[in-house]
């Protein structure tokens, strides 16, 4: 967790002439459809990638050799363990200096406040006109913070949501986090022990600090919690 | 327009001569009614009370009670009643608290009278008055908070558990020996926790290690003397 990575401190400034290459990744295909013609039939604008999962747009993240200029936009309706926040806090962890753009059409503010401070610079509505879609998602690129088609008294709850999250997310440590990883794809203690190279005692020691910080009564349960809160998404991609 | 229809507004403003230009110009407009004028934050409340004005032109800088003071006041107990801020600050943090705090408008004193007149009126009609530089510097502003907390969240993970408690003891005033007792460990290993925890915050003393804490909300400080950790 330590990995997690600020805001950007300064504006990448597009170079002129540069296009903006996005990634989209969004859930409905027909949503993500629509983003991307809206957004390639910008003369500055380019569609490096388009897909349905998180893993899609981090292969495709990945196979890029360089990143500059390069945004990803990505829908908060992404189900599943490696759902939206999963995916934006893989991306923070791993690319840095990629802007996020985080984008949805009936997010409430616990949302969008969890995206950003998963690590999204940013948050527009879909609801919002076509031309002040593609102004955010230019403005992301540049390094603003963007907050679009919502109301301003979510900046209120946005800020208090951040604050309270610090001071009520389950905090597990980066070697926590590492086990409760393994523990996931369902291996004993022992097993866990082997993998990271520690003996089966220091495993169940981690795992019980775990569910007592989680607040949960067992493996399953700290699972839910932990991938609800996309805290995995740090170790698996080691 | 009938006095029913018009917005009733209250000014306030620890400078008469202020008041009373802002006053002269709401009254010039037809759909404008200055129904009262405070001085102050406490006397801000009592005339909302009294008079349930649809608009408060509210200063920042006030004796006694602060603008934001009432502007947090107001929002609680008069949720309908909308705030126009119109303020000699013009720094990104004030308009930022403004509105999280829920302001309806934003204006600095630089402009004209009849600048804060038509915001008066766009806000009694419920629309919300900022600039487009005012709603960036909420942005970045807020940028800045999101930054700041995902970076006490990490800061808060490497803790170890006896440096929190630590911390919860020295946000409570303890010695080194009494913080030692609490904790049924030595004094040295007390003091060993101790150091390690104002490595990691980056301070040399209790006091800069509270002060750090509660900045990123790691030890909230309640009231007086009241001291609770939020993480638990």
């Amino acid at each position: 967790m330590s990995t997690r990575e600020s805001l950007r401190e300064a504006p990448t400034g597009e170079e002129p002439g540069r296009l903006l290459k996005i990634a989209i990744a969004d859930y409905p295909a027909i949503m993500r459809a629509g983003i991307a013609s809206l957004l390639s039939a910008q003369p500055d604008m380019e569609i490096l990638a388009a897909g349905a999962t998180a893993d899609e747009c981090l292969e495709s993240l990945r196979a890029l050799r360089r990143r500059t200029g390069v945004l990803l936009l990505v829908g908060l309706g992404i189900p599943g363990e490696r759902g939206s926040l999963w995916l934006i806090r893989a991306v923070r962890d791993q690319f840095p200096s990629v802007p996020i753009l985080a984008c949805g059409a009936n997010s409430d503010d616990l949302t969008v406040s969890q995206a950003l401070f998963t690590g999204a610079d940013g948050f527009v509505s879909k609801d919002v006109e076509p031309a002040v879609f593609v102004d955010s998602v230019r403005r992301a690129a540049g390094g603003e913070v963007v907050l679009a088609g919502v109301p301003d008294s979510w900046v209120g709850r946005i800020a208090d949501n951040v604050e309270r999250t610090v001071s009520t997310e389950p905090v597990l440590t980066q070697r926590e986090v590492e086990v409760l990883a393994v523990a996931a794809e369902g291996l004993t203690a022992r097993q866990i022990g082997h993998r990271l190279g520690v003996r089966e005692r220091t495993v169940t020691t981690h795992l019980g600090r775990i569910y007592r910080k989680l607040g949960a009564s067992g493996r399953i349960a700290a699972l839910a919690t932990a991938s609800e809160f996309g805290v995995l998404a740090l170790a698996r991609h080691r | 327009m009938s006095e029913a229809e018009q917005i009733r507004v209250v000014i306030v403003d620890d400078h008469p001569m202020v008041r009373e230009i802002i006053a002269l110009a709401c009254n010039e407009r037809a759909s404008l009614q200055v129904v009262g004028q405070a001085g102050d934050g406490w006397e801000a409340l009592e005339k909302c009370e009294l008079l349930h004005p649809d608009v408060v032109v509210l200063d920042l800088g006030l004796p006694g009670l602060s603008g934001f003071d009432v502007l947090l006041r107001l929002r609680e107990q008069f949720p309908s009643t909308r705030v126009l801020i119109v303020s000699g600050r013009d720094d990104r943090a004030a308009v930022f608290e403004s509105v999280r705090l829920g302001a309806d408008g934003y204006l600095e004193k630089t402009g004209s009278v009849d600048e804060i007149a038509a915001a008066v009126e766009a806000v009694g009609q419920g629309t919300k008055v900022f600039s487009v530089d005012h709603r960036r510097s909420v942005h970045v502003e807020l940028g800045d908070l999101i930054r700041r907390s995902r970076e006490a969240a990490s800061l808060a993970a490497r803790l170890t558990r006896r440096e929190r408690e630590i911390l919860d003891l020295l946000a409570w005033g303890l010695s080194t020996r009494l913080m030692a007792s609490r904790l049924g460990v030595s004094e040295r290993t007390a003091e060993a926790h101790t150091r390690s925890l104002y490595r990691k915050l980056g301070v040399r003393s209790g006091v800069q290690a509270v002060h750090r804490a509660a900045e990123m909300k790691l030890v909230k400080l309640v009231g007086s003397g009241q001291v609770g950790r939020l993480n638990r």
